[in-house]
């Protein structure tokens, strides 16, 4: 057992200890007094390098943990390798393209791909990259282009600060195929069947992505403002957009007309 | 800021990439539908930059960046794919294209990428 410094929350403050780290445990001394065991661990988040690991008990052990990078880097491998998750051996590619722009010096990484409760992590020896399950915007099994032969690969979408980006996991076809169907079982809900939006509302959507406004899209698609707070209305409605700004259309009152027929005036005087 | 030739066979996609350009502060130069007329365009207007789509009637946008680097080595060209299309991506490199984005995309990451080609 190794001992490392760290912060950890405990009865709503931020104690300073040293907890002992082994192969397949961590333990927390006083006034923490815990100990779990890395194969009870079901979810392990990471937020603003705050460590959030969940373990199996009675009742559940909710721990939130501060360190150096260092001492985190190597506490996610010995969790993320022994946990209770779905987890295989594959090459991956995250991020492989960002905001529609591949990403530069992307390469294919060899490590594993560990999916627990709430995270899809991606590990190799040089990253651990976490993707939250809610963040998932898409999952295709589909062909990628790997050392100049069409290769099957998966496909994840996830958005990450307001950008989707998508990395590429390669594995053998058969893991392919049970990764992606335990992905979209483990993401179900996100997905749109039955809903789908007729050619305005698509371009509607996609115009939304790459960032224009209401006036912008009215003038592209030549739409009346009515037309585009109904497409709005739908789409909010199926969850695939949120409204972030409301903005108003006003005419002038006879105390309005007033003024500036006054500062019309004023000004050509 | 520079000119720029939007190439793209969708109205569409042309109206949305013209709107991102503009308000990147950059200057439409022109557009053109398909390959072909990118090329006599591009004769034409002399940009500083053309976006060219890779799947386009008449002549690909493959084809008509290799008819654009002949007329003109220097030519910087972007090009426009769909998520899945690395190859062609990866032969557009090989035949001088300087930059690539992806299909959908948004507004930031290619005014990041326009910027990056003019400045090269």
């Amino acid at each position: 057992m190794k001992e490392v410094p760290l912060k950890i929350e405990h009865a709503g403050k931020w104690e300073v200890i040293k907890a002992a780290v082994g192969e397949d445990r961590i333990s927390f001394p006083a006034p923490v007094e815990k100990e779990i065991l890395f194969k009870s661990v079901f979810d392990l988040e990471d937020k603003k390098n705050i460590l959030i690991i969940s373990a199996k008990g009675t009742p559940e052990i909710v721990i939130r943990i501060a360190s150096v990078e260092k001492v985190l880097i190597i506490l996610k491998r010995l969790i993320l390798t022994n946990c209770n998750a779905y987890r295989l051996m594959a090459y991956f590619m995250s991020p492989a393209i960002r905001g529609g722009v591949l990403a530069k010096d992307a390469q294919w990484e060899k490590g594993s791909i560990v999916v627990v409760k709430t995270g899809i992590w991606f590990v190799s020896a040089a990253k651990q990259i976490c993707i939250p399950i809610t963040d998932v915007a898409a999952i295709e099994l589909t062909k990628r282009d790997v050392q100049g032969k069409q290769t099957d690969v998966v496909r994840i979408d996830h958005v990450e600060s307001g950008e989707v980006v998508s990395s590429l996991v390669l594995c053998p076809l058969s893991t392919l195929q049970v990764l992606v169907n335990f992905l979209k079982d483990t993401t179900k809900g996100m997905d749109m069947k039955g809903n789908e939006l007729d050619g305005v509302a698509q371009q509607v959507a996609m115009l939304v992505y790459s960032g224009m406004d209401s006036h912008a899209i009215e003038n592209m698609l030549n739409i009346p403002h009515k037309q585009l707070d109904e497409i709005y209305d739908r789409i909010i409605k199926l969850g695939i957009a949120e409204v972030i700004t409301i903005r108003r259309e006003v005419q002038l009152t006879t105390k309005g007309v007033r003024y500036i027929s006054d500062a019309t005036k004023t000004q050509t005087n | 800021m520079g000119t720029i030739l939007i190439v793209d066979d969708t109205l569409f996609m042309r109206t949305l990439l013209k709107n991102i350009l503009f308000s990147g502060g950059h200057t439409i130069a022109g557009e053109a539908a398909n390959g072909e007329e990118a090329v006599a365009k591009y004769k034409e207007l002399k940009p500083d930059l053309v976006t060219m789509d890779v799947v386009m009637p008449k002549v690909n946008g493959i084809e008509a960046l290799k008819s654009i680097k002949q007329l003109d080595p220097a030519a910087r060209v972007i090009m426009c794919t769909a998520v899945g299309q690395e190859q062609m991506v990866k032969l557009a490199i090989k035949t001088g294209a300087k930059g690539y984005i992806v299909k959908p995309f948004q507004a930031p990451k290619v005014l990041e990428e326009v910027k990056n080609v003019l400045a090269s």
